[in-house]
């Protein structure tokens, strides 16, 4: 993974300094809060229902052991224990202390980690596949490209105050693992005819209150054009995208209003200026950033690993959790291990000091140190052997984190709702919970196969509900938590938007709604390899509708 | 007001002239650019010098032929989120090779200050109170950068370039 | 079900300086437990306490300052859901909840 030189500490070091800076002039009143505010969400610090909470960026989702454990330290010395991971490959901390955010920076920064731009209107935490460079489908390891873009826009003295927030994922493969068509610019690295590697270019994707399918602008960039393009992308943003309604002010909103076509010739135009700044990336330093990123020391091992074998047949769980839970590595004799950070009845994504540690502990034994956060909010240990899986199982059992529902109808993504954030209409967690308890029999969940269910407290959809098999997106109606059910949406290289079912439903009536979604499923589909989502694009919305109000 | 560049406070030559005011003759003056687009002929001959005020919605290209004779362009912030104001110094720069004092006025604050430099600005207006320690402490906040702008500061790859071991220079 | 109407009132915000939820009280402090809060029950009560936050705000002594709605129960009783669980913390870590009244000493 990258290390920082010593002028990436510098820059780490300045900015630890600068926000210090910040909040001692706020405390002494110099800075007023709406002069503070921007330059505090630039720094991922938010004020929520119970305190501030700071959002630290997980750059395209990589960690290391090292860097786990400070997480964890930090989340018992500031916080109350535990830490949240996002959707955005982020983790928050819910109880945190504005005079204390500076020594938090510190401790961050000691390990190469920060909180720069992950809120605000600038650039957000670049993210990336998890199964990146462990992935045998893919053209090339997309955390190289994530790292420059993560450099160039760091403190960009341009695109520091857009029109509104503007985030990037990247696949280097393409089985889209990062939702990249639902991201301001989604980045897969392509071939081009002549066979060299580049990037196609999707610009004007997102959730929220307008969920849009970012449209192809720009089919290929070569590799060393790629941040005079973007920043040629962002600077037609800048100008004039829309400043005078904040629910307008996406890119995808510009991108709709002026065309893909249009917009892709104004990028064009403004091309042959951008890459004359000389923004643009030099080999040398091209191949520095990838020299982080070649492949560690694999052991030669061939398969079939007899001790992993006759595991499988052994123990029924541990065969279970394998077919769910280890991505084939594109090494022989290795697997990819999903970690769930949702276990039956628990709050998607929190993790404790403890269970961090022992995460940490794991990956230093068995995963050459290595550590990813996905944007399902779970972790990954992308580099163990096989031979090591049911030690691995086993430990992860004894933390609580073996749940062998990867990619299940347990495996739900929930945003913090209004259990904490000062945006949320209604509570996300205990919906995640019901349901999880609801189909907790791992055997039933077999049965219905892959099914993704998304939860968000509010329209600004950061549990991906428009992305959901199942959406579930809470309503506050007048006064009360009200939830309504959207089919049909994929985050996936596939992607669409869920369809509106019908009339939202209070809280204690809606696991029962979903409930009956699954079993229409179950009962119309074809086979039993018709997932969810196949059946649904076949069938469309009218037979889950009928289950739930009816027919009309 | 007040106007400081990257040094601190400096003497300001230029004086605001109302859309319906008489050009004085010998004094330098900031016009609106309505006024600049109507009265450019008479403004350019009789005042000693002559500057202009735009905001973040302006048509550079119709400002583009007065750029020469013009000896300060003032870009206002609508509000202090308003980012275009720093697209716009660059595109006045690295564009239209614009070349004299280019002053930022309006709702940003001194941690803008340093992007507002880097994007080409050379001066800035501001209120009397304007907290002038903490300017100077935001503009020494950096050391270098990740990335290139119209500044051309020393870049973190520019370092980079200069550290690399002899012989892997390219 | 139809919330009870009520015209009573509390001043909340959170403090500057470590964000926590507190209430402004009778005695004119800012306490953590609702259940303290001074109760606004007329129109010109409600006034005087926005005026007390807009100036304690100004201080930077609190920030996302409100009047809040209170039920007929009193302080301890906010009428909408979010302003229960900011008084008492997230409702899935009964483990994190604050009580409504000052731990007994």
């Amino acid at each position: 993974m990258y290390i920082y030189d010593k002028f990436d500490h510098t820059i780490t070091r300045e900015r630890v300094a600068e926000f210090s800076q910040q909040v001692a002039r706020r405390l002494t009143g110099e800075l007023s809060e709406d002069q503070f505010r921007p330059l505090r969400l630039m720094n991922g610090l938010y004020l929520q229902l119970h305190a501030y909470m700071l959002r630290v960026a997980i750059p395209y989702g990589t960690l290391s052991s090292k860097q786990v454990r400070k997480l964890a330290d930090i989340a018992k010395k500031y916080d109350r224990d535990y830490g949240h991971f996002t959707t955005r490959q982020n983790i928050q901390y819910n109880w945190i202390k504005l005079e204390q955010v500076p020594e938090i920076l510190a401790e961050l920064a000691s390990v190469e980690m920060h909180a720069n731009q992950t809120s605000g209107n600038c650039i957000r935490n670049v993210t990336a596949d998890q199964f990146a460079g462990v992935a045998g489908d893919e053209l090339e390891d997309p955390r190289i490209i994530s790292e420059i873009i993560r450099q160039w826009s760091t403190f960009h003295p341009e695109f520091s105050f857009l029109p509104r927030k503007f985030k990037f994922a990247v696949t280097g493969a393409a089985k889209d693992r990062a939702a990249i068509q639902f991201h301001d610019i989604g980045i897969q690295v392509v071939k081009n005819d002549a066979g060299e590697t580049g990037y196609a270019v999707y610009v004007g994707g997102g959730m929220g209150r307008t969920p849009v399918v970012a449209p192809l602008i720009k089919p290929f960039v070569a590799r060393t054009e790629l941040l005079s393009y973007l920043e040629a992308c962002l600077r037609v943003y800048n100008l004039h995208g829309r400043r005078d309604n904040m629910y307008k002010a996406r890119i995808k909103i510009l991108v709709r209003d002026l065309g893909p076509a249009e917009y892709a010739r104004q990028v064009e135009e403004m091309w042959p200026l951008t890459r004359a700044a000389g923004v643009d990336i030099e080999p040398a330093e091209e191949a520095r950033i990838r020299a982080f990123f070649a492949p560690p020391p694999y052991e030669k091992i061939a398969e079939p690993v007899a001790s992993f074998v006759d595991a499988r047949a052994k123990t029924r769980a541990f065969a279970q959790w394998v077919q769910t839970n280890v991505h084939t590595h594109k090494v022989a004799g290795y697997g990819a291990v999903t970690i769930s950070l949702k276990p039956i009845g628990g709050i998607p994504g929190d993790a404790s000091s403890a269970q961090m540690h022992a995460i940490a502990d794991l990956a230093d034994t068995y995963s050459l140190g290595e550590v990813r956060v996905t944007h399902v909010q779970n972790l990954v240990l992308p580099n163990v052997k096989q031979a090591d899986l049911f030690a691995v199982w086993q430990r992860l059992g004894e933390i609580g984190f073996a749940e062998a529902n990867i990619g299940l109808v347990t495996d739900i993504i929930a945003c913090p709702g209004l259990d904490y954030c000062s945006l949320a209409n209604a509570r996300s967690i205990p919906v995640a919970q019901q349901l999880s308890e609801r189909f907790a029999d791992l055997d039933r969940q077999h049965i219905i196969g892959p099914l993704q269910i998304k939860i968000s407290g509010c329209i600004n959809a950061c549990g991906h509900h428009h992305a959901g098999h199942i959406g579930i997106l809470g309503v506050d109606k007048a006064g009360q938590e009200f939830y309504q059910i959207t089919l049909g949406g994929a985050g996936d290289e596939t992607a669409s938007i869920g369809t509106l079912l019908g009339p939202g439903f209070a809280g204690e009536d809606i696991v029962g709604a979903v409930d009956k979604v699954v079993n229409t499923y179950l009962e119309l589909r074809q086979a039993p390899s018709e997932t969810f989502i196949e059946a649904y694009r076949r069938v469309g919305a009218t037979p889950f509708k009928e289950s739930l109000y009816g027919r009309r | 007001m007040a106007v400081v560049d990257r040094n601190g406070p400096i003497a300001d030559k230029w004086t605001r002239l109302a859309d319906d005011a008489p050009v004085p003759r010998a004094a330098s003056v900031i016009v609106s650019f309505a006024r600049l687009k109507n009265e450019h002929n008479s403004l350019f001959s009789t005042a000693a010098g002559v500057g202009v005020e735009i905001a973040g919605d302006v048509n550079l290209k119709e400002l583009e032929p007065f750029l020469p004779r013009l000896g300060v362009i003032v870009v206002r912030f609508a509000t202090m989120r308003d980012g275009r104001v720093f697209s716009i110094g660059r595109l006045l720069r690295e564009q239209y090779r614009y070349s004299a004092d280019m002053r930022a006025v309006g709702d940003f604050i001194p941690d803008q200050a340093l992007f507002l430099l880097r994007c080409g600005f050379t001066s800035f207006e501001v209120a009397e109170n304007f907290p002038l320690a903490s300017f100077k402490q935001s503009l020494a906040a950096y050391s270098t950068w990740y990335q290139r702008a119209t500044d051309r500061a020393t870049t973190v790859r520019d370092l980079r370039r200069e550290n690399a071991p002899s012989g892997s220079k390219s | 079900m139809a919330q009870a109407k009520s015209q009573n009132k509390i001043l909340t915000g959170n403090r500057l300086r470590n964000g926590e939820t507190v209430y402004y009280t009778a005695a004119g402090v800012w306490s953590p437990y609702v259940a303290e809060a001074k109760v606004a029950t007329t129109p010109e009560e409600a006034d005087a306490l926005a005026k007390i936050g807009a100036a304690a705000y100004a201080a930077n002594l609190v920030i996302d300052v409100n009047v809040i709605d209170v039920t007929p129960g009193g302080a301890a009783n906010p009428a909408h859901i979010r302003e229960v669980i900011r008084a008492t913390g997230p409702t899935v870590r009964a483990d994190l909840n604050k009580p409504v009244t000052p731990p007994q000493r």
